[in-house]
């Protein structure tokens, strides 16, 4: 299903015995037979213990292929794969920061926390009103815990500015603890990280690197920490963003 | 069924499929995801006396040709190898092979001598590609005589079989495979990556984090199979053929050009089912051949053809 200019959700029928993935886990996904690598992608939500869904957007080769795949075809996951996202304490509210696909990351957990009426505020950031994912984080089903804002670069929707911008905007006005979650480009990722670091909360990133064997062994998706190259897909993808080397020059990310 | 075992000195293989150094770790982290019993060998990640942190990232970059790795040797060295990572991966169903990597002769030796004291190491494979740390007119493993005494070396400190692993950038491999011979492996392993480098065109940058780094699947494939063919011609001992095995067909290439076995890297990240299909697949081909066992078709194509 296209949800955006070149984003698309899958819903994948897994076998009665696939394990729960817990939220900030992802699968590795043969894309296109031909290519050497799998692709890594989030799990973005499962309903009934039978429905994997994937939110990709196109970036190259592979995305592209798996965004071509026919309906009813048959895909090729290894996983889940990974550690997750800590949950909040019951005292402590949710902040959920994502930019662009990175919605990706997040939506399985906005959904867990939707579902135990957890005090979520989700921030969601794009360049523009047409590529916002917004409308892929569940619906809040009335009262007041839980709430989607908006961020775009160029002010078509939502809050004109980044989305770092409104979690500064936002984040004072939070009553009591909160703890915050973020997933996108490494740039959003770092300045996340530093409003965090200021405001003194707890904050955990999802980090994005390139894989190969998805499972700790070759050693190729590594992410600088304080305590040296770890993981992106055993040690993490989730990583405390206290702990994490973000340099300005690694932006572009992978 | 057929008998898919091979033996290299006292390493005895269930099946001529090992796994290559460094892509699967230390074995245990593809646990429940790759069939050991239908592996010959498991070939651990290179260790070094010195734990490695490694090169920056981005340490991958898929290339139409096959993947670009520069993990730079990450490895907690062997200390804890032996200490921590040897106890869990000897609870695989799989002869372990542990690969060294010193920078000079006395580092190989030391590590050659510490590996093959363990009793859960079957065999040792020397990877002479390793980065190394004297200053000389020829890298390690370009450079036969220096191979030759750094085998000589290795081979005084442990008794367990010594597997060789070549460097297809070495201008002449065959020289460096005799030298290697002469001086007491038990087999040579044919062959590492190749270097190679991809620049991001918008970023104006290399995609590598250390630039540069080793290619390794597809591509390798024609490469080390020619080398292969040449130094199985030179040598008597065992030649483990690798560089892009995915397929039964593509390691009975490998056997067919001279190679005992062949070793399995890249192609386990796409599908960690990949040894036991190969294991399989050659199977199915010696019962269609009607043959008992593997070693009618090594070295085959040099009867049928060329030279
Ligand atoms: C843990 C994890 C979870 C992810 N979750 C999602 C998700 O839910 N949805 C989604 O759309 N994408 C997700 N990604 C990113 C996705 O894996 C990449 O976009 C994809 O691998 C690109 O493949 P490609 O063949 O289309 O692009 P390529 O042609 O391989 O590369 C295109 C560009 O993408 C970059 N890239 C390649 N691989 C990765 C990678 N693994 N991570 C980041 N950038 C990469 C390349 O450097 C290049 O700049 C995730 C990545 C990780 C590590
Ligand atoms: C990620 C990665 C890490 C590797 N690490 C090592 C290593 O530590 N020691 C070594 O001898 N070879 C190493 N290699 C080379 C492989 O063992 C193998 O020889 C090579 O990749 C060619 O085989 P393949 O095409 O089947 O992967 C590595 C290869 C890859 C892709
Ligand atoms: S992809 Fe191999 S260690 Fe993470």
């Amino acid at each position: 299903m296209t949800v955006a200019r070149d984003s698309y959700l899958f819903t994948l029928d897994v076998p009665r015995e696939y394990p729960e993935p817990q939220p900030g886990q992802f699968v590795q996904v043969t894309t296109l037979a031909e290519l050497v690598l799998r692709r890594p992608f989030s799990v973005a939500g499962f309903r009934d213990g039978r429905h994997l869904e994937l939110l990709v957007e196109v970036r190259g080769k592979g995305t592209r292929g798996f965004a071509e795949a026919e309906y009813g075809s048959t895909v090729d996951i290894l996983g889940p794969l990974g550690n997750a996202f800590t949950p909040p304490a019951e005292a402590e509210s949710a902040v959920l920061v994502a930019g662009g696909i990175g919605v990706a990351g997040l939506r399985y957990l906005a959904e867990k926390l939707l579902v135990e009426a957890h005090r979520t505020l989700a921030l969601v950031g794009d360049r523009t009103r047409d590529a916002l994912l917004d409308h892929l984080f569940p619906e809040p089903a009335g009262g007041g815990r839980y709430r989607v804002m908006t961020a775009t670069d160029d002010g078509t929707a939502g809050f004109h500015g980044a989305v770092t911008s409104l979690l500064e905007d936002q984040i004072g006005r939070l009553e009591g603890n909160a703890r915050i979650y973020a997933c996108g480009p490494r740039a959003m990722v770092r300045e996340v990280a530093r409003i965090a670091s200021a405001s003194g909360l707890p904050c955990e990133v999802l980090m994005e690197e390139i894989m190969a064997c998805g499972v700790g062994a070759c050693r190729g998706c590594v992410i600088e920490t304080e305590g040296g190259y770890r993981t992106a897909c055993k040690d993490g993808p989730v990583f405390d963003a206290a702990d994490l080397v973000l340099a300005e020059a690694d932006d572009d990310g992978p | 069924m057929p008998d898919l075992s091979v033996a290299i000195g006292s390493l005895r293989m269930r099946t001529p499929v090992m796994l290559a150094s460094g892509t699967v770790g230390y074995g245990a982290e593809y646990e429940g995801l790759i069939d050991f019993g239908a592996v010959g060998a498991i070939v651990l990640k290179t260790v070094t006396v010195q734990p490695r942190e490694g090169n920056r990232p981005p340490r991958l970059c898929e290339t139409e040709a096959g993947l670009l790795n520069a993990i730079g040797l990450e490895n907690v060295g062997i200390e804890r190898f032996l200490e921590e990572e040897l106890p869990r991966a000897s609870r695989l169903p799989a002869p372990l092979v542990a690969s060294v990597g010193g920078g000079d002769v006395e580092e190989f030796a030391e590590l050659a001598r510490a590996a093959g004291e363990r009793e859960e190491i079957a065999a040792v494979e020397l990877n002479i590609s390793c980065p190394n740390v004297e200053r000389r007119r020829l890298p390690l493993w370009a450079d036969p005589d220096r191979v030759k005494e750094v085998v000589v070396e290795a081979r005084t400190e442990t008794s367990k079989p010594l597997l060789v692993k070549l460097s297809p950038k070495a201008g002449d491999v065959v020289s460096v495979a005799q030298a290697a011979e002469r001086a007491g492996a038990d087999a040579l392993v044919v062959g590492n990556t190749l270097p190679g480098m991809r620049i991001d065109v918008d970023a104006r940058a290399p995609r590598l984090g250390n630039a540069t780094g080793g290619l390794s699947g597809p591509a390798l494939l024609p490469v080390n199979l020619a080398l292969v063919w040449e130094v199985s011609a030179a040598v008597t001992v065992p030649v483990v053929g690798s560089g892009g095995v995915r397929t039964a067909d593509h390691a009975l290439e490998y056997v067919m050009a001279g190679a005992t076995a062949v070793q399995v890297g890249t192609a386990v990240f796409s599908d960690p089912r990949a040894p036991s299909l190969i294991a399989s697949g050659l199977a199915r081909t010696l019962e269609r051949d009607g043959l008992e066992d593997v070693s009618p078709y090594v070295g085959l194509a040099r009867k049928r053809g060329g030279r």
